[in-house]
């Protein structure tokens, strides 16, 4: 009987997994080691520690490192590059720009290839697509005797203007199909990214090249494993979108889950405001060395159509996902008289005194466990013992240095880091043209639960909400998501002038396409929904904002001109504060995003029985002073459980901190919320 | 204000003051209409105290550090500071009060909270158009009103309503009216931003504990340079060099730097630099002071941020009436073609006394190529202006960057061909590395480019570019780089060079490649590994002959052998 919808998330050291009893409407989670040889076996394991027999499984996803991890550490394909005439260095030359300002020692990131592994073929279109030189199947040639002889693995092509016309891109892949065999990996660029720009699209082909054979072989080896273990249905993917695609497809479009595992927690954030209908939130995922934020607002994630991997761009849908360098590995420190904390990290060697591995700086997690806050019995999952006195040490030398005595200085360390952490989240919101205060902040992660109310009070945020499972909340969040596919094309017209009917035959085409792919996944035509949208921007300017055209096509509609004007100017005036309803429009890119339906939970309400027994209780310092503080295990939390501040929660992967002042409410479903008694008050109340 | 205030306290306050100069910067950049602004980042803003000192800055490029304060004390210098009343936003461009150039607009905004006078905000952005004689800026000027509106300090927001007759009039003195305004707001909205968090921070806080945590983190920030500067030998520190020419005559112009180190502080002396020049190479003293803080900052603090106690060590003379000390009528278009210079040559000159924050130079300038006409296809007329990517100096332990945008273009991007074909009648047949153009060392410099614009209907062309007669130069015995060059229809019977020009006019089918100039090397030739040669000549960045002639090493140009020769393997260790 097939009951179990199930997802799974390769982390760093554990490999999670999350399942949803259909027949119970209940929850479970379960971990095993992660293994970095071999990926597939901890991904296996993970499963079996939530699912014991998988042909009860329903439904499967996973969110995959494999590729990223091969991009990150250098381990990817020997890629051959096939290039226009007169274009080979585009790769190389990368835009010229420089990320930093005032660095006269500045290094481009290394390409994932060097100038002869570049071959220039010819043959060139114009603008519009039209050739202006036939492609010389000479030169293709050359290349595939080039592949051959020394010894490539993988082929990248990328050719001026294959957005507007793929034939000479389809050309080049015949020839060297007949030259090399029909197993050669090659990526087109054009069916990656049909978009305009030749070097973030030149990227993104030579990013799916690096990657994707390992990917492919990685996805055929768990879900042959997988199926050898009695699954029956198909293994869905994470994509970097927040969409998921059949592992089958994502041979094909390799590169779009390349950011597989990142976007799990923010698609949580989605799940999770369906479940509490609060639909904006801001998601905080804080571990040991880094912080990374996302935004769900009015229920949806937010989606960049480009990203940048180290520096790399990638011309696809990903979900915004910020990374803010402070942690709880964050260290303290003097500097020229006065207290720094971060961005330096100590990282996981030698990580915080208190791991008792040699560190003897604190960091913000040494500050926590001064002050109380950290179970020892829980803390890492109870991995190892904390040197809770050589925490005290590293505080009192440094309070030593700047008059502070320790506890002052562990409060002051954690104030610093909420400061710094609230600002960069501000500055992210300002970008986005938000305001926090209209958001809930939800806080995952190791430790995210123990710093999240401090960050609220100091955005002016009055609820944090601790989701269930902190530590698998990205696996969480896979569960409930929905496939999808996109596609895109230039469309770069002046609004005044623009061909609507051109732009209406575009959007019937892309519809077309994504409609046929996503019911290749199985799903019937009623569960398919199509988004068209299209970037435009004020002539002279070059960021775009990406604007709905509605549900279905309605650019035949009469005054659909005037209509998406208006919506572009007060788009604008919302995101930049200012818009100019006399200054003229283009448009840049059209978009079509289908989405498949593939149901979702019901859960039901959380069945737990408490366990009985005296609760524990301990000081913890707020605001300089040391309350007898409740230490509540989270399984204790039956729904409805409400109760006031200060209280500290407990649970395997996570511990959440409710100061004085916060409320806290447990869910139906066993989520945590802390509300602030006096809300809308913005920082004073000291953490 | 001397109550010791807690060092959280300090440091809660040291970051939230940054942070108020980067959402300012933010709200800037993402709304500003000129790709000069959001990508070349040609902009900076500064939230001031009440006294004009810098509580926090955020600078996209590096030239306009430190000195958007010049605007408000002038403006009270001139009107007194009864003047300030909330919700007034002042705009300005006079360049011998900004110190730069008639593009570069400054806005500014005093902060109030009730009637307290807390301090400003301030941005500066370049516009792309504000009705030089030609089209997005001059060549040729020989006077600052060739070269378009020059502001006075006005109000163009008062009481908090945009005056819509001064708004008209500035925007209808660019070429580019809806630019113009759209650059106005968005620097509105930046000012308001910062005026609108400052006073968040007073009032959380209290005024008395800002005041005290602002004087500390000043007293960090000086604290920090002098050690530094202490650390540098003693002496007196000089180098020179020369633009090509002012855009008007052929003769060179010097630019003298020297500096003085003495104990913990340091002395910038610019006074032996040539005098004001009959082109558009001037800059006002402001911007003189402004660019020695920027190569005064790459040596001795390059990563953090700039406040009120940074640059105090640094003392900056020059002299009035130099280039670098215009006035009125000097012309300004070009004023950062000696600053980028001058910063080049603080870091020459002190490069054996800071020799682990040096480099060699850089291939210099912005090697600008404007082409414009009438679209044929739509009648409209087109312009394109573009800075050129070049080679970047090496260093001890590095070989320098190739096709890197220069220092005083902020973070620019190039343009795609795929952008630029589609909205320009031109096609760029050619967009690569410029072999053999790179100084050459045991750490060679980065190379140049080269590209090749086919012009597809008639265009007119005006060009800037520079450091032919001081290209690159090499440090501890490397080599000098290539200088530019831009090729008229090469190879033809009309083939002719220039570096700079204005108008000249083209034909369809005619083609021009613009070349640029390399980086330079950082130590003997002898000294470089032989492995680096050789991937270099296989990367076709050297040619086979400067391998045998420089390193004297015979290398073969396309190697047939295995993969695990290529450099591919060697560059991802």
């Amino acid at each position: 009987m097939s009951r179990y919808r199930v997802a799974m998330d390769i982390g760093g050291t554990f490999t999670d997994a999350v399942a949803y009893d259909e027949t119970s409407g209940q929850y479970s989670a379960g971990k095993a080691s992660t293994t970095p040889g071999e990926l597939s076996v901890g991904v296996r394991r993970a499963m079996h520690s939530v699912v014991e027999d998988l042909s009860t499984v329903s439904f499967a996803v996973h969110g995959t490192t494999q590729g990223l991890n091969a991009f990150l550490q250098r381990r990817g394909e020997n890629v051959l590059l096939i290039a226009s005439a007169g274009a080979g260095d585009v790769y190389q030359i990368a835009r010229g720009n420089r990320t930093e300002m005032y660095e006269v020692q500045y290094r481009k990131p290394r390409p994932l290839l060097s100038r002869s592994d570049t071959v220039e073929v010819s043959g060139r279109l114009d603008p519009r697509g039209r050739e202006i030189e036939p492609l010389s199947v000479e030169d293709v040639v050359a290349a595939a005797r080039r592949y051959r002889d020394r010894e490539y693995t993988s082929i990248a092509v990328a050719l001026l203007f294959s957005y507007e016309c793929p034939d000479h891109e389809l050309q080049v892949l015949e020839v060297l199909r007949s030259e090399l065999g029909p197993d050669v990996p090659i990526s087109l660029s054009h069916r990656l990214a049909r978009e305009w720009r030749e070097y973030e699209r030149t990227s993104t082909t030579v990013l799916d090249a690096y990657t994707a054979p390992i990917v492919r072989t990685y996805l055929e080896e768990l879900s042959e494993g997988l199926q050898a273990d009695g699954m029956s249905v198909p293994l869905h993917i994470m994509q970097s979108s927040g969409g998921i695609i059949t592992a089958r497809s994502a041979r094909d479009h390799t590169v779009q889950t390349l950011l597989s595992g990142p976007v799990g927690g923010a698609m949580g954030g989605v799940s999770l405001a369906r479940l509490t209908g609060q639909v904006n939130l801001i998601c905080i995922d804080m571990g040991g060395t880094s912080f990374d934020v996302s935004l769900i607002v009015d229920g949806e994630a937010d989606v960049s159509t480009e990203a940048s991997l180290e520096g790399f761009p990638l011309l696809m849908p990903v979900v915004n996902i910020h990374t803010i360098g402070a942690g709880g590995g964050s260290v303290a420190y003097r500097e020229a008289g006065g207290l720094r904390v971060g961005p330096r990290s100590a990282r996981a060697s030698p990580g915080p005194a208190c791991y008792g591995r040699g560190g003897t700086e604190p960091t913000v997690t040494d500050a926590n466990v001064a002050l109380g806050r950290v179970d020892p019995a829980t803390f890492a999952g109870g991995e190892f013992t904390l040197d809770v006195d050589a925490a005290h040490r590293s505080l009192a030398a440094l309070g030593g240095e700047l008059g502070l005595g320790s506890a002052e200085m562990a409060q002051g360390i954690v104030d610093v880091v909420n400061a710094k952490m609230a600002q960069a989240i501000r500055t992210l919101t300002v970008e986005k043209g938000i305001e926090p205060r209209d958001f809930a902040l939800v806080a995952f992660g190791g430790a995210g639960p123990m710093h999240g109310v401090f960050l609220a009070e100091e955005l002016g945020i009055d609820q944090m909400i601790v989701p269930r499972f902190p530590g698998a909340f990205s696996a969480w969040g896979m569960l409930e998501t929905q496939l999808r596919r996109d596609s895109a094309r230039g469309f770069p017209f002046p609004h005044a002038t623009a061909d609507l009917a051109a732009l209406q035959r575009v959007f019937d085409e892309m519809g077309a396409e994504v409609r046929s792919q996503i019911e290749a996944e199985g799903v019937g035509s009623d569960s398919v929904v199509l988004h068209h949208s299209i970037d435009a921007r004020y002539i002279g300017q070059e960021y775009t904002l990406t604007i709905p055209v509605g549900m279905l096509s309605v650019v035949g509609v009469s005054g659909w001109r005037e209509q998406i004007k208006a919506v572009f100017d007060a788009a604008h005036h919302s995101r930049f504060g200012h818009s100019n309803a006399e200054a003229p429009i283009e448009f840049t890119i059209a978009r079509t995003t289908g989405f498949g339906d593939l149901g979702r939970a019901a859960p039901s309400r959380l069945d737990v029985r408490p366990p009985a027994g005296p609760v524990a209780r301990r000081p913890v310092r707020f605001g300089g002073e040391a309350l007898d503080t409740p230490l509540i295990p989270r399984d204790r939390l039956a729904p409805s459980t409400q109760m006031d501040g200060p209280v500290v929660i407990s649970e395997a992967t996570a511990t959440t901190v409710i100061p004085p002042g916060w409320h806290l409410e447990v869910d139906d479903y066993g989520i945590l919320s802390a509300f602030r008694r006096n809300p809308g008050k913005q920082g004073g109340a000291s953490s | 204000m001397s109550t010791p205030v807690n060092p959280i306290t300090v440091e809660i306050i040291r970051n939230a003051l940054i942070a108020v100069a980067d959402e300012m910067n933010a709200t800037l950049i993402r709304s500003a209409y000129t790709p000069i602004v959001y990508e070349m980042k040609d902009c900076s803003v500064a939230l001031l105290d009440s006294e004009h000192r810098v509580l926090g800055q955020s600078a996209g490029l590096p030239i306009f550090l430190g000195n958007l304060e010049a605007c408000t004390i002038a403006i009270e210098e001139q009107y007194g500071r009864n003047v300030w009343a909330p919700g007034d936003v002042w705009i300005m461009n006079d360049p011998y009060v900004t110190g730069t150039h008639l593009h570069d607009m400054t806005v500014m905004e005093p902060i109030f909270d009730d009637s307290q006078l807390l301090g400003f905000a301030a941005s500066r952005a370049h516009w792309l158009d504000v009705g030089s004689k030609d089209p997005g800026g001059t060549i040729d000027s020989t006077d600052v009103f060739q070269e378009g509106l020059r502001l006075a300090p006005i109000k163009v927001v008062e009481a908090g309503t945009q005056v819509a007759t001064i708004t008209q009039m500035i925007g209808r003195n660019s070429r580019f009216y809806h630019g113009a305004v759209g650059d106005l707001g968005a620097q509105i909205a930046c000012c308001h931003t910062g005026a609108r968090r400052l006073p968040e921070i007073f009032r959380r806080f209290g005024a008395a504990t800002v005041l005290a945590a602002r004087d500390e983190i000043f007293a960090q920030a000086e604290r920090l340079e002098r050690e530094f500067i202490a650390s540098v030998p003693d002496g007196v520190y000089r180098a020179e060099g020369t633009i090509d020419s002012d855009g008007i005559s052929d003769r060179e112009v010097a630019v003298r730097v020297e500096v003085s180190i003495d104990g913990d502080r340091m002395a910038i002396d610019l006074s032996d630099s040539d005098d004001a020049c009959q082109g558009p190479v001037n800059c006002g003293a402001t911007q003189a002071v402004a660019a020695a803080r920027v190569a005064y900052k790459l040596l001795v603090d390059p990563h953090r941020p700039a406040n009120g106690g940074s640059f105090r060590p640094l003392t900056v003379e020059v002299r009035d009436g130099s280039l670098v000390g215009a006035n009125e009528p000097s012309p300004v278009e070009w004023y950062f073609t000696p600053l980028g210079l001058l910063i080049d040559l603080v870091v020459k000159a002190l490069s054996e006394a800071v020799p682990e924050r040096a480099a060699a130079a850089s291939y210099g300038d912005s090697m600008v190529i404007y082409l414009s006409g009438t679209h044929p296809d739509t009648r409209q007329p087109w312009l394109h202006v573009e800075p050129t990517v070049g080679g970047w100096g090496a260093w001890q332990g590095s070989d320098g960057e190739d096709g890197l945008i220069n220092n005083v273009n902020g973070s620019l991007k190039d343009m795609p061909i795929e952008v630029l074909e589609t909205k320009y009648p031109v096609r760029l047949r050619h967009y690569g590395y410029r072999s053999d153009s790179c100084g050459h060392g045991e750490f060679r410099g980065g190379v140049g480019v080269e590209r090749e614009f086919e012009i597809l209907a008639d265009a007119s062309m005006s060009a800037w570019f520079e450091r032919s007669r001081t290209p690159a130069w090499g440090l501890a015995g490397g080599g000098t780089a290539q200088p530019p060059d831009i090729v008229i229809n090469p190879g033809r019977p009309d083939e002719r060079h220039l570096l700079k020009c204005a108008n000249v006019r083209l034909s369809q089918g005619d083609v021009v490649r613009t070349k640029t100039g390399g980086g330079g090397g950082f130590g003997r030739p002898d000294d470089r590994d032989r492995d680096a040669v050789r991937t270099d000549v296989f990367d076709g960045v050297i040619t086979p002959e400067t391998a045998r002639r420089v390193y004297g090493l015979s290398v073969a140009r396309r190697s047939s052998g295995p993969r695990d020769d290529s450099p591919r393997k060697a560059g991802a260790t």
